[in-house]
């Protein structure tokens, strides 16, 4: 097992670690640490969408039993519908494309999936039915309890995505902090590094990777794989931000417990910190213990999961995995 | 106790049971027994009188006597209440009246009881004098009673009254004199003896009192109790060894039940009663001697057989020995029942314990387990062995011949024990030394007597009268007196109330008594101490006194006190043992506590045991019976309750009054079961408590003497709403939201059956099950009453309100329905998780207190604040079960609130799409779509498009109708197509309707005959004459009257393959009816049938010209079947229509029938309502036709 785990991803995460917000540049043992994290999770994921796709009597996992796995994460499955439903939008277009091949700049436009409902707008009347976002309905929703389906409407503006976007939103303003001061060299890297997948254009490699035809069938849906390659994005993300946050309070206790060891080092070093120093995430990278760090704290049970066992029960040796 | 219940005591044998009582708590009250009741209260008659003694000594006799048999007597009494009067004018006559009586021994007692009864002179008195039997009685009763109230000791000399109820009576004056003789002719010589015991007694009951008196004051533990136990266990075991050991000597020997040995046949319970009376008896023959012609020898006899019930001492030939050993046997189990000291003095001394205890007599053993541990006790040191189970054996043996030797027997045991354990320190000097003084104490009580024989005495006595023969009257008397003396102290001995017979200083040896006559002996010395005590005069009735008595009695108390000093070189107190106690005990211990163990020793082993036997090793045996409460225990307990609350404050008075009803039942149960003295705090008796009713259920009346019913004021109805969901913003919220649901799945209901309607061809009446949610409605519990505060706590319910909470939470999520067994588990995990809840804010209130300042103040008591605020607790516990308050926000404002919104959405968009479905028919055109079709649509639909094909599809054009009517188009109005789709859901909505018929229908028509004929009118007179005529004059059977299949119906017409409706062969067709038969007239044959298809009234036509023998509604069923398959690709929904068209030909055929029909329809109201516009205007249309 061990041989054949060779890292794979190695670039992607890096790049994904940079939009981030790690600078450095990430140690081998890092990146293939989180992407042996990612490789779990989307294992994780996998079976868990197989039983629930067994449980309804179906063989072939469907993104509804994906988007189920996540549900609780409000913003999370509100971005993932956003992305589905510019996928079909691009796919539309990628239809006209084929028929009048007018909307080549939007098709680019759309290409990046999170920015994309930002970028890409219907741009003019005649794209427009084409161009109709689809939305994707999800099996638990209002519209599912009715026996009739309830029918779409085009006019009315979705409140509740423009609400859950507000994360969405949050971080392309980070990004945009991010971008403000860069060089149109730095850009380009970081619009490079922006659309890094782990199922890009590779999506063969990334079956292998992630175990299908073991996990669950071999033959995915198209969507369920962009799916998971826009869940594995997060969870990369989530693991880089929250090892960053780990180290980020590392440092400062650092800081302040050789302070407190030997005060003239500290005021020194603080001294020395303040004016001329490069920015101080650019100097050490995330390390191993960071991500093993973050990934804990992740993984941590909240306390609604033992709730029944107060008082009586005892915690299970083991709880499962959490998704990141 | 009440005259009333006296009564209810009068049959004798129901008096027995109170001596009954007495003998076999001989061991329990052993010294209250001795209390004789009656005595007291007669010499305080007789203080309180100086009336002269001997002349009423009958009377008085009688009258002191408290032998319940007295009440046997009392209606002879009444009997001759007026001789009785006569006797009293004259004491004389009264005594030969009396004399006269005394002719046998059962008349004589009879009689005497009258005299008795009347002696008192004063008329008043008679009343008066029963009432103090009543008294006696009480005390015979309550002898327990009078423990309770602390008795003063009389001012005189004799003693105390132990009859507090008895003091203050009127009959004293009367009865004292009776009181008198009795003292100087019989018991005179118990006096000074009484005077002792009284004391004794008094002092017994002072320290029961003492004690008792601290049990409110005190609690004492139960530390003690099991010592006490096993003390009563070794005393118990000890005499039934002696018992066992007896009853194998006496198998061994003789009959052991012989009657002639006058022992161990006879109940002791049932003698005193008996010999009472036949003391008094006695005495009055003895009185009247020269009167009673019996001898006598055939007195004695005539005694013995009067006399019933007998001591198992008592024997015939043994004088004496009834009360002597009465009395010996008292004392002894008193000493054996003081455990505390006599455990070691119950058995013999083992050999093993000290062997070098016996010498060599090995038949008699004394008793002292413990002599072992003294090592300095010399060899053989005990030659006389003696122990008090020996002793029991030898009384039981009849071994005694005197009160000497038993009395020498028992302080021969505590010499040995001083003998042999010379340590001073010796711990078991200490006991010997108490049981000594208590030996001293009682020893008094036994009457000095040597038991003699029988023949000797009598011998004697004959001697004596032919000595006397010719000496004063009385000494007539005397020989029968003082036989009888020997008798009656046997038999007035019962209850101990009169065993003590003499003084101790005055114990003249057998040999002295034998050479003496031994009447005067008792009597003088009796009588003397009488005279000296009471400080009046008595006459002695015999002549022989003794002066040295009075000193001898003296004497003789003082010579035993003496003797106590001298041994145990203390002082003991006679009168107060109270404080004797504690100097004899020679322990450390608080003296009230020592009183309080000795008092309660017997009663507290005795619980104890009761509550040891209910043990098995560790563990409770569930074996073993329960302890029970007992009436008398209640009785008892409510009583001691009653007493400290009137030894209370007054301001208590009023609780006490509050039990008075709980005291009138106390008397009412006191017949039924005998009452029980223990000297025991009641706390000690648990199981006899009895709780206070509470106030509300006390039995109180108000002034009319309704009962107030207190209950009510205690209940209250359980506010509605315990077990609804309560009213708040939330909850409208989410009800909103459900109604919102409801509405909406109405709406997909619509809509589902105009999809199915557009996809089917053919529907049913109930295909389309109507949906029409109720809006949900929380049903409270039905009014509760309760009678306390707090929660309802009814587990069921309570679930079954969770579990309606839960499934709203269900349908507000989006089911519909669930499976009870969902419902069931998910509300068994929300009670789970609540609990949980519940438990975690619990021990968050539950934790201690943190002082409330960081430095507390030395002098302040220190603050204390909770360790927690309310919101902390709540938040702490949301955040251990993992919840949060952003959660729960986040949960009404996603899962509610905006839900509202999606539901809304979701509502006006299928209502929309619903409308869009209807739109041809519904959108516009109002109920019945009359305005619709402004687009153009309509021209398909109604068929408009058959112009431009220039094809009269309807055959309107055919009939004429597009003439007739200026029709533009040959179209059918669209209001007309929708119909069906309108008829489908008024089918629905009035399917219950139409069973109720608002007016009752006409009479039906009269079929028609040859006789109604004529009233027809003349068109078709003809026709139905020749019809009456082929069917032989019998009347004409309408069609509709038949069943279904028999009607005569022409086939059906069939469309041709181009599905065109064939035009009749001649535009005569009106004439040419399918119809085979002629319809009558009468439209009340189809009153059924148009009641039957009223919703379907075009039906009926179809089937009329439609030959084919299928029933009205099927053929309609049939023709809209076929129909549409000629239509081809026209909408279903046009289908209605054509069996209209079709069915015009026909019904020409009878115009005026079918106008008849549409008035017939009309009465039946609900018919008239929903008979559709097709069947109006094909009947206008045929109508207009037919004209």
């Amino acid at each position: 097992m061990s041989t054949d785990r060779t890292p794979k991803y190695r670039q992607e995460i890096q790049q994904m670690m940079f939009v981030s917000g790690e600078t450095a540049e990430p140690s081998v043992e890092t990146t293939t640490l989180i992407e042996e994290i990612v490789r779990q999770q989307v294992v994780e994921i996998l079976a868990r969408s197989t039983a629930l796709a067994t449980r309804r009597g179906v063989r072939s996992i469907s993104t509804d039993d994906l988007i189920f796995l996540i549900r609780h994460d409000k913003a999370k499955v509100s971005r993932l519908k956003t992305f589905l439903s510019w996928k079909d939008v691009r796919k539309n277009v990628k239809d006209s494309d084929d028929k009048g091949g007018a909307d080549a700049a939007d098709f680019a436009a759309a290409d990046d999936p999170i920015a994309g409902g930002v970028v890409a707008g219907p741009q003019d009347v005649a794209s427009k039915p084409k161009n109709k976002r689809a939305r994707v309905g999800l099996a638990w929703d209002v519209n599912s309890f009715y026996s009739v389906q309830v029918p779409e409407r085009e006019d009315e503006e979705d409140e509740e995505e423009e609400e859950q976007n507000y994360a969405t939103l949050q971080r392309l303003a980070a990004a945009d902090e991010r971008t403000k001061h860069m060089t149109r060299e730095e850009y380009v890297f970081w619009s490079e590094c922006r659309q890094a997948s782990f199922t890009y254009r590779k999506s063969k490699r990334f079956r292998e990777w992630a175990g299908f035809g073991i996990v669950t069938e071999s033959k995915p849906n198209d969507d369920i794989v962009d799916i998971l390659g826009f869940l594995t994005f997060e969870i990369v993300q989530t693991l880089t931000e929250e090892a960053l946050k780990v180290k980020e309070r590392e440092d400062r206790e650092k800081n302040r417990r050789g302070g407190a060891d030997n005060g003239e080092d500290s005021k020194k070093r603080k001294r020395e910190t303040g004016l001329f120093d490069p920015p101080e995430e650019g100097r050490t990278p995330v390390e191993p213990k960071h991500i093993r760090e973050a990934y804990r704290k992740l993984q941590a049970t909240p306390n609604k999961n033992i709730a029944m066992l107060l008082h009586n029960g005892r915690v299970p040796a083991r709880m499962p995995l959490r998704l990141i | 106790m009440s005259l009333g219940h006296h009564h209810a005591w009068l049959p004798p044998g129901h008096l027995r049971p109170p001596d009954d009582l007495h003998d076999a708590r001989s061991a329990n009250g052993f010294s209250r027994s001795f209390s004789g009741a009656r005595t007291p209260q007669l010499r305080a008659s007789a203080d309180a009188d100086g009336l002269h003694a001997g002349t009423l000594i009958s009377d008085a006799d009688l009258a002191a006597d408290d032998d319940p048999r007295i009440a046997m007597f009392r209606d002879l009494y009444k009997r001759s209440e007026a001789q009785i009067n006569d006797l009293f004018a004259n004491q004389k006559s009264a005594e030969e009246a009396a004399r006269s009586a005394v002719a046998d021994a059962e008349e004589t007692q009879t009689k005497s009881q009258r005299a008795d009864e009347s002696a008192p002179p004063p008329a008043p008195a008679k009343k008066p004098a029963r009432k103090l039997d009543d008294d006696d009685y009480d005390d015979y009763d309550d002898d327990d009673d009078d423990d309770e109230a602390p008795t003063p000791p009389k001012p005189n000399s004799l003693g105390t009254s132990h009859d507090p109820s008895g003091l203050p009576s009127p009959s004293r004056p009367s009865s004292g004199s009776v009181s008198v003789v009795i003292e100087a002719q019989k018991e005179t010589k118990k006096e000074t003896l009484e005077d002792i015991r009284k004391k004794l007694e008094q002092d017994k009951k002072a320290t029961e009192e003492a004690a008792k008196r601290s049990f409110h004051t005190l609690f004492y533990t139960l530390e003690n109790d099991r010592d006490a136990m096993l003390d009563q266990q070794r005393l118990e075991e000890s005499e039934r060894q002696v018992e066992a050991e007896m009853s194998g000597q006496a198998n061994a020997g003789n009959n052991p039940n012989s009657n002639s040995n006058g022992y161990g046949s006879l109940s002791s319970a049932n003698l005193g009663a008996s010999s009472l009376t036949l003391k008094n008896l006695i005495a009055r023959i003895d009185m009247k001697r020269t009167m009673v012609q019996a001898s006598d020898a055939e007195l004695r006899s005539l005694m013995s057989e009067v006399r019933k019930n007998r001591s198992k001492w008592a024997s015939e030939d043994k004088i004496g020995q009834e009360e002597l050993y009465e009395a010996a046997e008292k004392v002894l189990s008193e000493l054996k029942a003081m455990t505390e000291h006599s455990t070691a003095f119950l058995t013999r001394v083992n050999k093993r314990d000290a062997p070098d205890y016996y010498t060599s007599k090995n038949s008699l053993l004394f008793a002292n387990g413990s002599s072992l541990f003294n090592m300095l006790t010399p060899i053989s040191v005990i030659k006389h062995p003696m122990d008090l189970g020996t002793m029991t054996k030898k009384l039981k043996a009849l071994q005694y011949k005197s009160k000497q030797e038993f009395v020498d027997d028992i302080n021969l045991i505590w010499s040995n024990c001083f003998k042999y354990n010379t340590n001073p320190e010796h711990f078991l000097r200490k006991h010997a030394l108490y049981m000594k003084k208590e030996t001293e104490k009682l020893v008094p009580l036994i009457p000095e007597i040597v038991i003699r024989d029988r023949a000797e005495v009598e011998a004697e006595e004959r001697r004596l009268q032919l000595a006397e023969m010719d000496g004063a009257d009385e000494s007539d008397d005397e020989p029968i007196m003082s036989s009888r003396g020997r008798k009656a102290p046997g038999k007035s001995s019962k209850k101990g109330a009169a065993p003590v017979r003499n003084t101790p200083s005055g114990s003249e040896p057998p040999a002295g008594q034998a050479s003496q006559p031994p009447a005067p002996v008792r009597s003088d010395s009796d009588t003397v101490m009488e005279g000296t005590q009471n400080g009046f005069p008595t006459p002695p009735p015999g002549g022989a006194q003794t002066p040295s008595d009075p000193a001898g009695v003296g004497a003789g108390v003082q010579g035993s006190q003496g003797d106590a000093m001298e041994i145990d070189g203390l002082i003991p107190s006679n009168n107060n043992t109270l404080t004797a106690l504690p100097a004899s005990g020679m322990e450390s211990e608080d003296p009230e506590y020592k009183v309080w163990k000795q008092v309660t020793k017997k009663d507290r082993a005795v619980i104890a045991a009761e509550r040891h036997r209910l043990f098995k090793g560790d563990k409770l045996n569930s074996e073993e019976p329960a302890l029970l409460r007992t009436k008398a225990g209640m009785r008892r307990w409510l009583r001691n309750q009653m007493q400290i609350n009137a030894e209370g404050d007054k301001a208590r008075e009023s609780t006490a009054q509050g039990l008075d009803p709980g005291a009138a039942g106390e008397t009412l149960a006191e017949g039924i079961e005998v009452d029980e003295d223990r000297v025991i705090p009641d706390y000690y008796d648990v199981m006899s408590g009895v709780p206070d009713l509470p106030p509300h259920l006390s039995w109180k009346e108000d002034s009319d003497g309704n009962i107030v019913d207190a209950s009510e004021e205690f209940l209250r109805v359980l506010p509605s709403g315990s077990f609804t969901q309560p009213d708040s913003k939330l909850s409208r919220k989410m009800d909103a939201n459900m109604r919102q649901m409801q509405e909406t799945r109405k709406v997909c209901s619509k809509i589902g059956i105009v999809k199915q309607m557009q996809l089917q061809s053919q529907m049913y009446q109930n295909q389309f099950q109507k949906y029409q949610p109720e809006p949900f409605v929380e049903h409270d519990v039905p009014a509760h009453v309760m009678n306390d505060g707090g929660p309802v706590i009814s587990p069921w319910v309570c679930k079954a309100a969770l579990q309606r909470s839960v499934a709203k939470i269900f349908y507000h999520t989006g089911f519909e329905e669930y499976q009870p067994s969902a419902l069931d588990a998910v509300t068994d995990i929300a009670s789970d998780f609540f609990q949980k809840i519940g438990e975690t804010l619990k021990s968050y209130m539950e934790t201690p207190k943190l002082p409330a300042s960081e430095t507390p103040e030395p002098n302040t008591a220190p603050q204390w604040k909770r360790a927690y605020t309310e919101p902390e607790m709540v938040l702490h516990t949301l955040s251990s079960v993992g919840v949060d308050v952003e959660s729960l926000e986040s949960y009404i404002k996603d899962d509610v609130e905006r839900l509202g919104t999606k539901l809304s959405t979701a509502h006006d968009r299928l209502r929309s799409l619903l409308s869009e479905l209807l739109r041809p028919a519904l959108a516009d055109g109002g109920e019945d779509g009359s305005s619709a079709f402004q687009d153009g649509s309509e021209q398909f639909i109604g068929g408009d498009f058959a112009e431009d094909i220039d094809e009269d599809f309807f055959g309107f054009k055919e009939l004429g109708l597009d003439r007739e009517f200026g029709l533009a188009t040959l179209s059918v109005p669209l209001h007309l197509l929708q119909n069906r789709m309108y008829n489908a859901a008024q089918a629905q909505n009035t399917s219950a309707a139409q069973a109720v018929t608002l007016f009752p229908p006409p009479p039906a028509y009269p079929r028609i005959t040859s006789e109604t004929l004529s009233s027809q009118i003349g068109l078709v007179q003809g026709f139905l004459g020749a019809k009456l005529k082929t069917s032989n004059s019998e009347s004409l059977v309408e069609d509709l009257e038949l069943p279904p299949k028999q009607r005569p119906t022409a086939g059906r017409p069939r469309l041709p393959a181009s599905g065109k409706i064939q035009p009749p062969a001649a535009a005569s067709g009106l004439t040419t009816s399918p119809q085979k038969r002629p319809l009558p007239p009468s439209a009340a044959s189809q009153q059924p049938a148009s009641k039957l298809g009223m919703s379907e009234p075009s039906k009926k036509k179809v089937k009329k010209n439609s030959g084919a023998s299928i029933g009205a509604s099927e053929s309609v069923v049939e023709g809209e079947e076929a129909l549409p398959g000629v239509d081809g690709t026209k909408a279903s929904a046009t289908t209605a229509v054509k069996p209209n068209p079709a069915d015009e030909p026909s019904v020409d055929a009878t115009p005026d029938l079918s106008g008849k029909r549409d008035m017939d329809t009309g009465p039946d109201g609900v018919g008239a309502e929903s008979v559709d516009n097709a069947a109006s205007l094909t009947n206008g249309t045929v109508a207009v036709d037919a004209s």
